[in-house]
């Protein structure tokens, strides 16, 4: 078991998410950083499917009731586990009774702490996950508080060496200015100047953004377009409403809706939008699906190499 | 159904990298929607390898997919051949009916009445007087597109959408009118409220409504 002893702001059971019952209007939700979330369950041993800990907008603490292999990653945060700072990425011991306390999240936005066993709360439409929206899955489908206590699964048989490290080549570029697109189901609709806007403009992220979607602050792209038949969406696609400021959907988006697509962003570089916070900016740069599905192949592969590096450790 | 009934020739589009869109049409009809739902339980049926979900629209139904096992360009030939030669072999489950009890205590009643030039008991004379289809599920869990509006309540959408509409909440857009599931921001008129719990993760199905169905709304104070 691990017990909250102080918790974070925000503080949700998060995985890989749902992903077969969209046709029921259910999200995909998961976790905001989905390269983050199995990064930490590959470090300590874990499926990549496991569920961690999704913590957000301020430090807190987390108490193990059992001896433990843990890591954090995704934000960088300042963090100690039993009075010792603890490296991002890097399987930690913990022994029963140890406290990891985080200080303060440095940069990013979302980090997760992943133990071995995975946090073990029941599967809901096929996933772990905490949708907030519908107050369902996760830990009693809410935002955990202190006191909480969470029982975790079985450990798996195979544990990395203590200080097993993933090197920051297998992980993305978090500070990178660019994050790259695809055309959207509706990238017809604009023409050739409101492509030339959307591509070579700095988009900030508003204050307007959570789970659901970050809304973006630039030069507005003119809409004439009116209300489209709703069709589907996803996480990463860029709609654009009627006041022409992009709306960058996220893990929880709706799985229909009637703003036209502009671009969807390409799912490698999607961890790097969720790790913005309000008042930074991001540029877009159009890519092939081709491109696009191959860098995400590479992302998948970079995740093998930290799994099977974690399991040889 | 033939193909040869498509307003427009079938064709793909990747939906980012794990999803396509195999569109149908480019104009919203009843016929097309039902060529979409016959097609999208045809894939269902056909049990497609990598498939993870296939969710059904107006105009496309999107299939999505594991893109690390297969790439857009082999699944959409896949799918589009597919969808080329459906016929409604998949038979459609059995329609229900459900009777949804509403309150018209919507904040945007007077709006609706002032923009459609009617009288505020015409507009809940208008919203009660028809049954409504199922057209789609989607949006958020157990959320119902119904259709089809009486033309005289036909608004389009709020530009800007409200940050939060509570669960219960009824409201109309354009051609649909529709219950909120749960708390979300939203960016339909609301017209009124109800008790009817649409969406239970722990009810089988979890869903109350399902595409086909019937809902027929009643007054209550």
């Amino acid at each position: 078991m691990i017990t909250i002893t102080r918790s974070p702001p925000y503080l949700t059971v998060q995985n890989g998410g749902r992903r077969n019952s969209r046709s029921l209007g259910v999200p995909r939700g998961g976790a905001m950083d989905l390269f983050a979330v199995r990064a930490v369950n590959a470090i300590v041993g874990n499926s990549l499917e496991a569920a961690a800990l999704e913590w957000a907008l301020g430090g807190g603490a987390v108490r193990f009731e059992r001896d433990c292999v843990v890591a954090i990653g995704g934000a960088t945060a300042r963090a100690t586990l039993a009075g010792r700072i603890i490296p991002p990425c890097t399987a930690s011991y913990a022994r029963a009774g140890d406290e990891l306390i985080v200080d303060q999240l440095t940069s990013g936005r979302f980090l997760y702490l992943g133990c071995d066993g995975g946090i073990d709360v029941p599967i809901l439409l096929g996933s772990r996950c905490t949708y907030l929206p519908g107050h369902f899955g996760g830990f009693e489908g809410r935002t955990l508080r202190s006191g909480d206590t969470l029982k975790l699964g079985e450990r798996p048989f195979a544990r990395p060496a203590e200080g097993f490290h993933s090197a920051a080549d297998l992980m993305p570029r978090y500070d990178s200015e660019i994050v790259h697109v695809i055309r959207g189901t509706r990238a017809d609709l604009f023409d050739e100047s409101d492509w030339r806007t959307f591509t070579e403009s700095d988009y900030k992220i508003s204050m307007a953004s959570d789970r659901t979607g970050y809304k973006l602050e630039g030069p507005v792209i003119k809409n004439s377009l009116g209300n489209l038949p709703s069709e589907a969406g996803c996480p990463g696609a860029i709609q654009i409403p009627g006041d022409g400021l992009p709306i960058a959907l996220m893990a929880d988006a709706p799985t229909i809706g009637g703003y036209p697509k502009i671009a969807v962003i390409s799912e490698a570089d999607l961890p790097i939008l969720a790790q913005r916070r309000p008042g930074e900016s991001i540029r877009f740069q159009l890519i092939t699906i081709e491109q696009s599905q191959r860098a995400l192949k590479r992302r998948a592969s970079d995740m093998q190499t930290i799994s099977q590096l974690a399991s040889r450790s | 159904m033939t193909p040869s009934s498509h307003s427009s020739p079938l064709h793909a589009q990747p939906l980012g990298d794990s999803a396509v869109a195999i569109v149908f049409g480019t104009e919203r009809s009843a016929q097309l929607l039902h060529e979409i739902h016959s097609a999208a339980r045809a894939l269902e049926a056909a049990r497609f390898p990598h498939v993870e979900d296939v969710v059904p629209a107006y105009l496309a139904l999107t299939v999505f997919y594991d893109s690390l096992r297969i790439s857009y360009r082999e699944i959409s030939a896949g799918l589009l051949a597919a969808c080329e030669g459906v016929v409604d072999f998949a038979k459609a489950p059995t329609p229900r009916t459900h009777r949804i009890p509403v309150r018209y205590d919507g904040p945007d009643l007077d709006f609706i009445a002032s923009s459609t030039g009617l009288a505020v008991d015409d507009v809940v004379a208008r919203h009660l007087g028809r049954s409504y289809t199922v057209d789609l599920l989607g949006f958020v869990p157990g959320f119902g597109y119904l259709g089809e509006l009486d033309p005289a309540l036909q608004l389009p959408r709020r530009d800007q959408p409200r940050p939060r509409v509570t669960a219960g909440s009824v409201a109309i857009a354009a051609a649909q009118t529709a219950v909120y599931p749960l708390d979300t921001p939203g960016g339909w008129h609301i017209i009124g409220s109800t008790s009817t719990v649409m969406f239970d993760p722990a009810r089988n199905p979890p869903a109350l409504l399902a595409p086909g169905d019937t809902v027929q709304f009643e007054r209550v104070q």
